[in-house]
């Protein structure tokens, strides 16, 4: 994840040729940082919310509203997913513009990513209901 | 409307109220929508991956991230202040204005409000409490003020963002914001004087003529950062994304060449922070990127034409409504949410109106930024308490009138279109 960005310097550098892959490699990097870093670099208190009610409220409504949030979310993810896989799967005849490389497999990322949310999800609603509420430091998540 | 479009709003809001990501609260409620309308589910998934790899501007916003962040750790901030020092600090309530001219040459490098307080927050503040010269929670309230000028000039993180929902061109909007950029910097130098005459703060001593070439020189490899950038964009010999490019590799190599005070441990540190920093807003997009979609299929820009239609607006109500929206918004969303959520709701409107898309995008910015520093939610408020240990209270106390001054700046140029458009339309915009 952190070569991405080197490497996406590096390509720009590139550029002086008129080089398509370096573009190709750059945008990839891109989908693969943030979907990856979203799940698995992020932290909680890293993530862009609206936190002024959950901020104020108690423990045990916090508790209840993690159980909300997590059970919407693994539902609806876990809905999805089984298309997601289909649309990933099907892309198999694709390949990318410069480099070639089978779209299914660029593309997995995202049903990593969707795996990934709905275990992370279930994972703080089980928490939840054992009593453990996660704790939001007010909004560090912003890149502005 | 149809009754899923609504339930997929209803769970978007209810979720994201709840303590939801926003992100995630998005892609919920439109996988609910798919769900209820009968479409196929796995275009979530097509929209935020081909949405993700076609946008090729996007990339400008990790760079940029990035140069901020090593900027951050390289210290640069120390010789510019000297410099600043040697341009203003003659003046009554100087360290103010310092710290004012210190944010427009930082605005000139990062694109990042929250980037400009961390790096120049805690030595500005320090500097200025120093022997109990000024009080604590004014110098915190014009750190955080002058911070907010960090993404109207060029570069701008939020500008590229607005790039994409509205499709006009990265490098007109940078220069869209020159001026208001420099109007607002105007605007607060104008409050410091009056509150520094009314508090009698102390005036620095003038540093004498023969050290100035000397302080120029060490301050020289920052200033140039924002030459090498708009030279590049507009000489067109880069792209945007390209400039952001150059500038993280510039920042770099002036950290290791120049000042050779970054460290390894110091660079894995802003490739980190950088990374957290773009997956938080990655999934943001991605998150816009399938609600756009839902938007597009119910045909609201549509819906929300007609509508206006009936009501008779005239550009310049609508432009008073929109500064009013959001800046009421502002107090209670995070600034990046406004942009990619709330926006493309307006454009359609601003576009049927004949508003020039440009003049809206840096009006939109600039009062989102103002957003940043109005309670109760105003991020860089929360991060410059942290900084100075100073209550929250005060600062927004002190943080007020420069609130009213920039909100005045804010209706000169929503109302005088020129102040945005003339630069840009010198270098050649069409609008």
């Amino acid at each position: 994840m952190f070569l991405c960005f080197i490497l996406q310097i590096v390509a720009r550098y590139v550029f002086n040729y008129p080089l398509g892959w370096t573009d190709e490699v750059s945008v990839l990097c891109w989908i693969w940082c943030t979907l990856w870093g979203a799940v698995f670099v992020l932290r909680e208190r890293d993530e862009v919310r609206f936190d002024i009610i959950y901020s104020n409220a108690s423990e045990k409504t916090r508790r209840i509203f993690t159980i909300i949030t997590g059970i919407g979310t693994v539902v609806l993810f876990g809905i999805a997913l089984p298309a997601v896989i289909a649309y990933v799967t099907f892309l198999k005849v694709e390949r990318s513009a410069y480099l070639g490389i089978r779209l299914d497999i660029l593309y997995s990322i995202y049903v990593l990513f969707s795996v990934a949310v709905i275990v992370r999800y279930a994972a703080l609603t089980w928490l939840a209901l054992r009593g453990k509420a996660p704790e939001i430091s007010l909004g560090s998540g912003s890149a502005l | 409307m149809t009754s899923p479009f609504a339930l997929c709003i209803y769970t978007i809001l209810g979720l994201g109220l709840l303590g939801l990501p926003i992100g995630y609260s998005m892609i919920a409620g439109s996988i609910l929508y798919l769900l209820l309308a009968n479409l196929d589910l796995g275009t979530s998934a097509e929209q935020i991956l081909n949405g993700l790899y076609s946008s090729y501007v996007l990339l400008a916003v990790p760079l940029f991230l990035f140069s901020a962040e090593l900027m951050n750790v390289s210290k640069m901030t120390d010789q510019l202040l000297r410099f600043c020092d040697m341009l203003v600090g003659r003046f009554r309530g100087g360290l103010g204005h310092i710290n004012i001219v210190q944010s427009i040459i930082f605005a000139g490098m990062s694109g990042s409000a929250i980037a400009d307080l961390a790096a120049t927050g805690r030595i500005s503040i320090d500097m200025m409490t120093r022997n109990n010269r000024y009080p604590v929670s004014y110098a915190a309230a014009i750190t955080a003020a002058s911070a907010v000028i960090g993404p109207i000039i060029p570069p701008s993180i939020p500008m590229v963002l607005y790039a994409l929902i509205s499709d006009t061109s990265v490098g007109y909007l940078f220069l869209g914001g020159v001026i208001p950029g420099l109007l607002m910097a105007l605007a607060q130098m104008v409050i410091n004087t009056i509150m520094a005459h009314r508090h009698n703060f102390p005036v620095e001593k003038p540093i004498p003529l023969r050290e100035w070439p000397a302080i120029t020189a060490t301050a020289i490899p920052a200033l140039l950062m924002p030459v090498i950038l708009l030279g590049g964009i507009y000489g067109g010999v880069m792209t945007p994304t390209e400039a952001a490019a150059v500038a993280a590799a510039y920042a770099f190599l002036v950290a290791v060449l120049w000042y050779r005070n970054i460290t390894a441990s110091d660079t894995y540190l802003a490739v980190l922070n950088s990374a957290r920093s773009t997956a938080s807003i990655g999934m943001l997009i991605a998150g816009a990127l399938v609600f756009n979609y839902v938007v597009t299929i119910e045909q609201i820009p549509a819906t929300v034409r007609s509508l206006l239609a009936g009501y008779d607006l005239s550009p310049t109500m609508f432009l008073l409504w929109v500064n009013i929206i959001l800046l009421a918004l502002g107090c209670l969303l995070e600034g990046s949410t406004i942009i990619l959520v709330i926006l493309p709701i307006f454009i359609p409107t601003a576009k049927a109106l004949g508003i020039d898309l440009v003049h809206f995008g840096v009006i939109a910015v600039f009062n989102i930024m103002i957003g940043l520093i109005t309670p109760p939610y105003g991020l860089l408020l929360f991060i410059i308490s942290a900084i100075s240990g100073a209550p929250l209270r005060s600062i927004i106390r002190d943080t007020m009138p420069f609130v009213i001054a920039m909100i005045v700046a804010l209706a000169i140029i929503t109302f005088i279109p020129e102040t945005v458009l003339w630069l840009p339309r010198l270098m050649g915009y069409k609008g």
